[in-house]
């Protein structure tokens, strides 16, 4: 047993360190999080680190894609886009003079729709509303106070100021400099309260345009959402975090406020704070902002489970694009032991020069230029993935097989020591490197908080380095089989069948969406 | 692990962008005030037009007390310059070089030699240390060693922890000293860049960086071509061409070295001593790089892709590094395009109109002339739409004096966001290193909030006047023009470019 005497340099950050006998040194590091329950449920995590005046802050909601129904997929990333549009005090010059202009902007737009929709649409009726839409919006638009909640934040020096949206959670990101967090309290904490959907339609229109860009005109976007969507037959997770494109488009305000009201109370969402800050004074701080925020009934589960999978499934995306390969394997949920031998074997296949996928399918057979193994970690069963690109004129047949029997050799032969220990020392050493950065803190802590507990990553570390050859192979066997797999292949579409088309039904159910 | 996130706002896309073109300091990575202390709030110029933005008016916060630490410049007697900072936080070592180097000094007909060059030092090990051996006792302790030449600069990064810096340290100096460049490792990784040149059509943003550079600059200059080569120019490179190329520019007294984390500084330096031991200055001849030529002219391109969303970029030549208009140039591109929501352009294109997710503008800079560019992606029935508001954004910015509350909104921005140059160790001794790196004032972090804060709304329109020229821009369509809202030869002409 090697003990360093590493705890005196971390105590300095609020770390704990436990020391076990295995490793090359402390095989147990800790966070410290300190953490308070307020009355109405908002949880608020804090980790103090003094290093430089800055205070890393996310608000989380435990709500993702994965709480959404068919037609309105997406309304959670939707939303994400719609909390930066301001509150009744926020963004608007007169609150009191833009509510009804909003109202009657949403009686227009279900008003065309309904007349879109009908057999025989009456297009002067749609012609004569259009025209008063846009009396409206223009009216709307000299009451609005652009873009202000960013605009406030900037000013005041935020940073990585964004906002992101998975199929488990919500994550509001804002880092700013320690002297501002009360700015920083009286903007989120009005955004829960006195949430203004304003500027809804044309957010709509940026997500399908985000839409556009990251899914239906990217090779690798567009092979993932397909893969998932075969992948999952029941479960959720089949649609994509952004939605399917006709929900975005056709998604009502209506059905987003009631959304919001279900989901984005405080007892589904949780704070945290990493930085310079007094924990004593924060959560003061956040009891004068967020207490008189009411509570909800605690929002459902999901209750559908995936069935098991009962034979291999293959889906071929045709794209003007070189091939890639996707395969994925169906794996439990988050907390589950098998888990963190599965996290190992992903390390084992592909992470860095040495890893068994670079070193096969890159460096000897030369088949692929990218070949990569990830575990969707999730609060409920998620997937195993592969993802690689064969290099020309190598096909994606080639590289499955090669995959395959990368596969099947950790089934046949235990990984070796020197593996295992490599993968342990680099997550270790990650964990450490990580402590040097608040911004990242706060994301792993709010992350892990929102999938199930933050104390996780504490138990996470012990639970790795529990993880034996025995286990890699067992879970190998378990989980990376045919029938318990999926595989999408993306191929080179021939130039001129047909070319990349806007559904019809945009017109269909189509809403007035640009403003001219 | 979670991996399919979607933002509000692409950092993701915009960030690719960039770094395609030239990663550096078009963000608001803005800057305060003098080090030590929080600007006191100036009184907004006009008063807020919302109740809460009244009500934050009233909000008093107290001043920042925070030095950022003092780093150390020392030059070895190899002619190595030394940026050092102690950081006993946590037990990490960060090296980062930066060495004169790049593209720009390739001949032409051997396109891409700098890069692969910079690849394989790594990539193929030392004689003293095999790539499979250096790979394996890099990995093993959880550190990394990694070497690149990218158009206007070579760099290297080591990052190990405390217990083994002495290990990192030897394999660091082995791989910029004495790469061994094994023809299998050159053959392989070749085959890998013939393999990302294939697939680069794949992408239609990868499309359009690509073929406005190409459009910006004279295809004699090497800012025209990309640092990968092309196809035939990767053939044409042998290993005693990349031998050659790092044996005339890898010395001590062409390096930048910034160390930070936790380490002692005289060990350090004679740990340096050691490692380096025997490596000695040398005169680098570099070879002469034309001047970009000046020439302005408005030109439109449209690349067919079967896709369903324009991938649109215009722009032309914009201003090099050192300028002296360079901070005004900042704050008046914030304005216009590169703050985000709070800028013109995606305000108008995406936050009024919600034509596209992403659009911003940019001043690349570099050595010599950078380009000024604007970008977006919006489906193709609302492609003339977007393009028009970026150039009546543009036409407005030069003939109309910026609003006192807009310029007031942007220097307290670039001045508050200045604490975030000082976030890790690693981060404040990398800016020293590219500041020196630059030729800009080694005290330039010292002077950039007075820099920010003399900016007037005279300056904006003045450099607004001098280097946006929107009835001489060059737009480049990347999508179907059949299905834009109207022709594209509303612009001008359309050269059409066939994607080979």
């Amino acid at each position: 047993m090697r003990k360093k005497a590493l705890a005196s340099i971390f105590s300095a950050i609020m770390l704990v360190m436990l020391f076990t006998t295995r490793g090359i040194y402390a095989e147990s590091l800790k966070l410290d999080v300190k953490e308070h329950v307020f009355k109405n449920g908002l949880k608020l995590l804090m980790f103090e680190k003094h290093d430089v005046p800055i205070v890393c802050v996310r608000i989380n909601y435990k709500v993702g894609s994965a709480d959404e129904r068919p037609g309105i997929t997406g309304v959670s990333h939707l939303f994400e886009h719609m909390m930066f549009k301001g509150t009744k005090i926020f963004g608007t010059k007169d609150f009191a003079a833009e509510k009804p202009l909003l109202d009657k902007e949403d009686d227009l737009v279900i008003r065309i729709s309904a007349e879109r929709n009908k057999d025989i649409p009456d297009t002067k009726k749609i012609a004569s509303f259009e025209k008063e839409l846009e009396e409206v919006r223009k009216k709307l638009r000299d009451l609005v106070v652009k873009d202000e909640v960013f605009a406030l934040y900037f000013r005041h020096g935020a940073a990585g100021l964004n906002a992101a949206t998975s199929s488990d959670g919500t994550y509001y990101f804002c880092n700013l400099p320690a002297n501002k967090l009360e700015l920083w309290a009286f903007i989120e904490s009005d955004r829960m309260k006195n949430l203004v959907l304003r500027e809804f339609y044309s957010e709509r229109d940026v997500v399908m345009e985000e839409r556009r860009l990251r899914t239906e005109n990217s090779p690798f976007g567009l092979l993932m959402e397909q893969l998932n969507a075969v992948s999952f037959i029941a479960h959720p997770y089949r649609w994509p975090t952004i939605g399917w494109r006709s929900d975005v488009q056709n998604i009502t305000k209506a059905e987003t406020a009631e959304y919001f009201k279900k989901y984005y109370a405080p007892n589904n969402a949780v704070i945290v704070m990493v930085g310079d800050f007094n924990p004593d004074t924060a959560i003061k701080l956040v009891e004068q902002y967020f207490s008189n925020i009411p509570s909800q009934p605690t929002p459902p589960r999901v209750k559908t489970i995936e069935p098991e999978q009962k034979g291999e499934r293959r889906t071929e995306v045709e794209f003007e694009s070189n091939p890639y390969i996707a395969i994925s394997y169906h794996i439990p949920q988050i907390g589950h032991p098998d888990l963190y031998a599965l996290d190992v074997l992903a390390s084992l296949l592909s992470d860095g020069r040495t890893s068994r996928l670079y070193r096969s399918l890159v460096e000897n057979k030369r088949i692929a230029v990218m070949a990569h193994a990830f575990n969707q970690i999730s609060k409920y069963p998620d997937s195993f993935v592969l993802l690689a690109a064969p290099r020309a004129p190598h096909t994606v047949e080639e590289v499955e097989s090669a995959l395959y029997e990368e596969i099947e050799k950790l089934k046949n032969a235990p990984p070796s020591d020197w593996e295992l220990q490599k993968i342990k020392n680099q997550l270790e050493a990650e964990f450490i490197r990580g402590l040097n950065s608040a911004s990242g803190l706060a994301n792993e802590i709010g992350e892990f908080e929102v999938l199930a507990d933050w104390r996780y990553i504490n138990t996470f570390m012990d639970k790795l380095s529990q993880v034996t050859a025995e286990d890699v192979m067992r879970v190998a066997k378990k989980y990376l089989v045919k029938r318990n797999r999926t595989v999408a292949t993306l191929i080179k579409k021939e130039h001129g069948n047909g070319k990349a088309e806007e559904t019809k039904e945009t017109h269909k159910a189509g809403l007035p969406m640009t403003i001219d | 692990m979670i991996i399919n996130k979607y933002f509000v706002f692409s950092l993701v896309v915009i960030v690719y962008a960039f770094s395609i073109v030239h990663p550096a300091n078009l963000f608001a990575q803005a800057q305060s005030h003098e080090l030590g202390h929080e600007r006191p709030a100036v009184p907004p110029v006009t008063s807020p037009e919302s109740e809460g933005g009244k009500k934050v008016s009233q909000f008093k916060f107290k001043p920042l007390n925070f030095a950022p630490p003092k780093v150390d410049r020392i030059v070895m007697e190899n002619g190595m310059i030394l940026y050092l900072l102690e950081d006993h936080n946590l037990p990490i070592f960060n090296m980062v070089a930066r060495i004169r180097t790049g593209a720009i000094y390739e001949p032409p007909e051997k396109a891409g030699l700098a890069n692969l060059t910079g690849y394989v030092m790594r990539s193929g090990g030392t004689p003293s240390m095999q790539a499979d051996k250096m790979n394996e006792e890099l990995e093993f302790m959880a550190a990394s060693v990694e070497t690149s030449i990218d158009r206007e600069s070579g760099n290297a990064t080591l990052s190990v922890l405390k217990k083994d810096i002495d290990k990192g340290l030897k394999i660091f100096a082995d791989v910029l000293m004495h790469p061994a460049f094994p023809e299998d490792k050159i053959q392989m990784r070749k085959d890998e860049v013939v393999e990302i040149i294939r697939r680069e059509n794949d992408n239609p943003s990868q499309i359009a960086n690509r073929e406005f550079r190409k459009i910006i600059y004279d295809s004699k200059h090497p800012y025209s071509r990309r640092v990968e080569g092309t196809l035939e120019s990767i053939e044409k490179i042998t290993r005693e061409d990349m031998i050659a190329f790092h044996k005339k520019y890898f010395h001590p007294n062409n390096i930048i070295l910034g160390i930070s984390g936790d380490f002692n500084k005289e060990e350090i330096i004679k740990k340096l001593n050691e490692v380096f031991a025997g490596w000695k200055k040398e005169n680098i001849q570099f070879p002469e790089v034309p001047k970009v030529e000046r020439q302005f002219e408005r030109s439109v391109y449209n690349i067919y892709k079967d896709i369903n969303q324009a991938n649109v970029m215009m722009g032309h030549l914009g201003i090099h590094r050192r300028s002296p208009d360079y901070f005004p140039v900042t704050i008046m591109n914030f304005i216009l395009g590169g703050g985000s929501f709070n800028a013109r352009i995606l305000s108008r294109i995406r936050s009024d109109e919600g034509l596209a997710y992403s659009a911003f503008s940019a001043f690349q800079t570099s050595q010599d002339l950078g380009m000024f560019f604007v970008s977006c992606q919006t489906k193709l029935e609302s492609t003339n739409r977007a393009i028009s508001i970026a150039l009546e954004e543009l036409d407005k910015m030069r003939n109309t004096p910026v609003g006192d509350e807009e310029l007031a909104q942007a220097k307290e921005t670039f001045m508050n966001q200045f604490i975030f140059r000082f976030v890790t160790s690693a981060n404040i001794v990398g800016q020293k290193v590219e500041i020196e790196y630059e030729g800009l004032p080694l005290n330039y972090l010292e002077t950039y909030l007075d820099n920010v804060k003399a900016i007037t709304r005279d300056d904006i329109q003045r450099v607004a006047k001098k280097y946006l020229h929107p009835d001489e821009i060059k737009i480049l369509v990347v999508g179907d023009k059949e299905r834009f809202d109207k022709p594209l030869n509303n612009f001008g002409k359309v050269n059409l470019i066939e994607l080979k």
